[in-house]
């Protein structure tokens, strides 16, 4: 199961694409496609270890961060 | 290579990295990614003046990809779109399985050259290319069966160690050709002295390429061309063509270096004179 807040989108703003892209709704942007396979939880990735905006965006937010990777399982 | 190589005049090779594996669209909506946008970029980046076309795979959605499907794809829209130029795959990627890394090799032909990191270097908070040596062995080993010639990629001064330790351990076709590659992170930092440095840190006889990242992409082809060495550009390394301001295409950026080399006093080699030069 990948990242919660991971979307597929084709447009945001000003940027439009031909297929959908992945959105992060955390940071509010599109993701760098390396770092869509952290999004997606691919080979060893984790996002709740190894995305510093998923850590980031869960520390701050009311729910606490285990709880946030406990809703994603 | 030295300073004695560029009065001597010898062609400077231009390298095209023309999409890359870290950013995409969503950096600059002019970096190709779909094998007929690589392709066509391919065509007029050797209109240009590049010899060489540095190559990495995208899904369809622009997610990186090692398969090798996704680089027979590109290679084919390159083929039939530019006329002689040189592909070179990428076997880089951060945090990918070792035997995903092997894919791009494996393409019908293979790729003329291929990149081969000479060690570990990071990025972010948690990713990580390893680069073991037992890595390095391995997929120099199937260069070799291959015939595909490798290019030595240096990101810092450890990895000139590197370059070394692999010239003990293996017997590499000459020229020994390394590309010197300077940004931040674990990175050499970019600054001239350390490119001076590097260079004079290479095994005897090696010929070098260089690129630095962002806005010292064209400050460090401008000293390569004046070292005798050889420039790699393109949107893979750097998205702007000055600051604030997108590039247009990796044409672009290679017609720049061009210029460049040519007020330079140096030739720029086209496909043919880069095999010879590299042994290809």
């Amino acid at each position: 199961m990948g990242c919660p807040y991971l979307e597929y989108r084709r447009e945001s703003g000003d940027l439009a694409f031909d297929r959908e892209r992945a959105y992060c709704t955390a940071a509010d942007r599109f993701v760098q496609p390396m770092r869509a396979d952290i999004c997606n939880d691919r080979y060893d990735l984790v996002h709740s270890d190894h995305c510093e905006i998923y850590r980031e965006h869960a520390v701050g937010a009311t729910e606490p961060a285990d709880s946030a990777e406990e809703a994603d399982e | 290579m030295s300073y004695e190589d560029y009065l001597s005049g010898e062609p400077v090779i231009v390298t095209a990295a023309l999409t890359g594996g870290v950013h995409g669209k969503e950096a600059n909506p002019n970096l190709p990614e779909t094998p007929e946008e690589i392709g066509r970029a391919a065509a007029a980046v050797e209109a240009a003046g590049a010899s060489v076309v540095h190559l990495h795979a995208r899904e369809p959605n622009g997610e990186r990809s090692f398969a090798t499907e996704r680089f027979q794809a590109i290679d084919d829209e390159v083929r039939r779109r530019a006329d002689d130029v040189i592909v070179q795959h990428s076997t880089g990627g951060t945090a990918a399985p070792n035997a995903d890394r092997h894919l791009p090799l494996r393409t019908d032909p293979p790729p003329e050259m291929a990149s081969l990191d000479m060690g570990p270097l990071n990025r972010y908070d948690h990713l990580t290319s390893e680069n073991t040596r037992a890595l390095v062995d391995s997929l120099h080993e199937e260069m070799r069966d291959r015939g595909i010639k490798p290019e030595l990629e240096v990101f810092n001064d450890g990895h000139l160690n590197e370059v070394h330790g692999l010239l003990e351990r293996r017997d590499l076709v000459e020229p020994v050709y390394a590309t010197l590659i300077f940004g931040g992170g674990t990175l050499t930092r970019p600054r001239p002295r350390n490119l001076f440095n590097a260079v004079s840190n290479l095994p005897e006889g090696a010929k070098f390429n260089t690129l630095g990242f962002g806005p010292h992409q064209l400050p460090f082809a401008t000293l390569a061309v004046l070292l005798g060495g050889h420039v790699r550009v393109g949107l893979e390394d750097n998205v702007y063509y000055r600051k604030g301001e997108l590039a247009e295409s990796n044409a672009q950026l290679v017609e720049r270096v061009v210029r460049v080399a040519e007020e330079l006093g140096r030739e720029v080699a086209t496909p043919a004179q880069t095999r010879e030069i590299l042994g290809l």
